[in-house]
């Protein structure tokens, strides 16, 4: 997965198409192998987490580590995501 | 950058400027050697040492047709003061005109730093500060303890030059119902315009004993820097840029109407 950030919106469309076309209950997304992610990155989280509540699927961010975890924590990201480790 | 600033004529002596080319014609090479008083050399054969020059005042610049990492790092072995790509396939006139003077190099060529001038379709999926931090690593310049930090605030000063700045995209978009797929679609246009992006991203890193700057800089419409928020919402779409960019960097200062951010970080 490697990196996810400002030039990557159009991946955000292919994830939430996924999660549109799925009946999943759970949306699980595993950062265990993103080593950067920026600001924009995290808005797109935000964007995840807004697209899955309205469709009633529950989502968890689980795996994050080093930087990644660091710019989830210093955005206060948990207090709104549920984050697993 | 202004390029006047450069290019005056009160003390010809800060003009002075070696050129190593990499895939720039030498036709090319020799009318920027003109225009900024130099004398352009190929590049692998060595910097061109012009006669009668000041070595004090000489600055060595390395021109590129076009960007790449693969190129870039060759560049930065051979430590030129500026880096500037042309663009390749571009009007030469046009690129000659272009904004890129690296005056802050030449005004002070003795202190240590490097400038580095892309155009924002190289730098856009270039992953530049990546490159940088390495190379501020490489002079040892960055402890590497330290280094994700400066990577982290020099990415985020980057994104913004290119998104908001030279590709003019407002982050308002995205707070809107499914508005991340409308600001993509814009990225996607912007991207598409090729006057739009042959705006140049410049960065410009100095150091001293105590400190690091780095200055990035757009040539976008700017913006209002103190209508930046110093603590986002947790759920805002935006504006954590500037708060990871506050929270990390020693010192953040925004100039030229929002169209340079300078970073500053202990050492």
């Amino acid at each position: 997965m490697g990196r996810l950030e400002f030039t990557d919106h159009d991946r955000l469309r292919d994830i939430v198409g996924l999660v549109e076309r799925s009946d999943m209950a759970r949306f699980v997304i595993d950062l265990s192998a993103l080593e950067f992610i920026d600001s924009a990155g995290l808005g797109m989280l935000l964007i995840l987490q807004e697209e899955t509540e309205t469709r009633n699927v529950r989502m968890i961010v689980q795996g994050a580590a080093g930087d990644v975890k660091r710019s989830i924590d210093l955005a206060r990201l948990g207090e709104i995501i549920t984050i697993a480790s | 950058m202004d390029a006047i600033r450069h290019d005056h004529t009160a003390d010809p002596a800060f003009r002075s400027f070696s050129l190593l080319r990499d895939r720039v014609p030498a036709d090319m090479a020799a009318r920027v050697a003109a225009r900024f008083g130099g004398t352009a050399g190929d590049e692998g054969d060595g910097p061109a040492v012009p006669a009668g020059h000041v070595a004090a005042r000489m600055v060595e610049a390395l021109l590129m047709g076009q960007a790449s990492r693969d190129r870039l790092r060759a560049a930065f072995d051979l430590a030129p003061a500026l880096m500037v790509e042309l663009g390749e396939g571009a009007d030469e006139t046009a690129a000659l005109l272009d904004d890129w003077s690296g005056a802050p190099a030449a005004d002070l060529p003795n202190l240590p730093g490097f400038y580095l001038s892309l155009t924002t379709a190289t730098a856009y999926g270039l992953q530049c500060p990546v490159l940088v931090c390495d190379e501020l690593v490489r002079r040892g310049v960055l402890d590497p303890q330290r280094r994700s930090t400066v990577e982290l605030c020099l990415h985020e000063a980057v994104a913004n030059a290119i998104v908001h700045g030279n590709l003019g995209l407002s982050s308002a978009v995205k707070s809107e119902p499914g508005g991340y797929r409308r600001f993509s679609e814009m990225m996607r246009d912007r991207l598409g315009d090729p006057a739009v992006v042959r705006r140049r991203l410049d960065i410009f890193c100095r150091w001293n004993e105590r400190g690091i700057a780095i200055a990035v800089v757009d040539q976008g419409g700017g913006f209002d820097a103190e209508a930046t928020p110093a603590i986002a919402g947790n759920d805002a779409r935006s504006g954590r840029g500037f708060v990871f960019m506050r929270t990390l960097a020693s010192r953040v200062t925004v100039t030229d109407g929002g169209r340079c951010t300078v970073l500053q970080f202990d050492r």
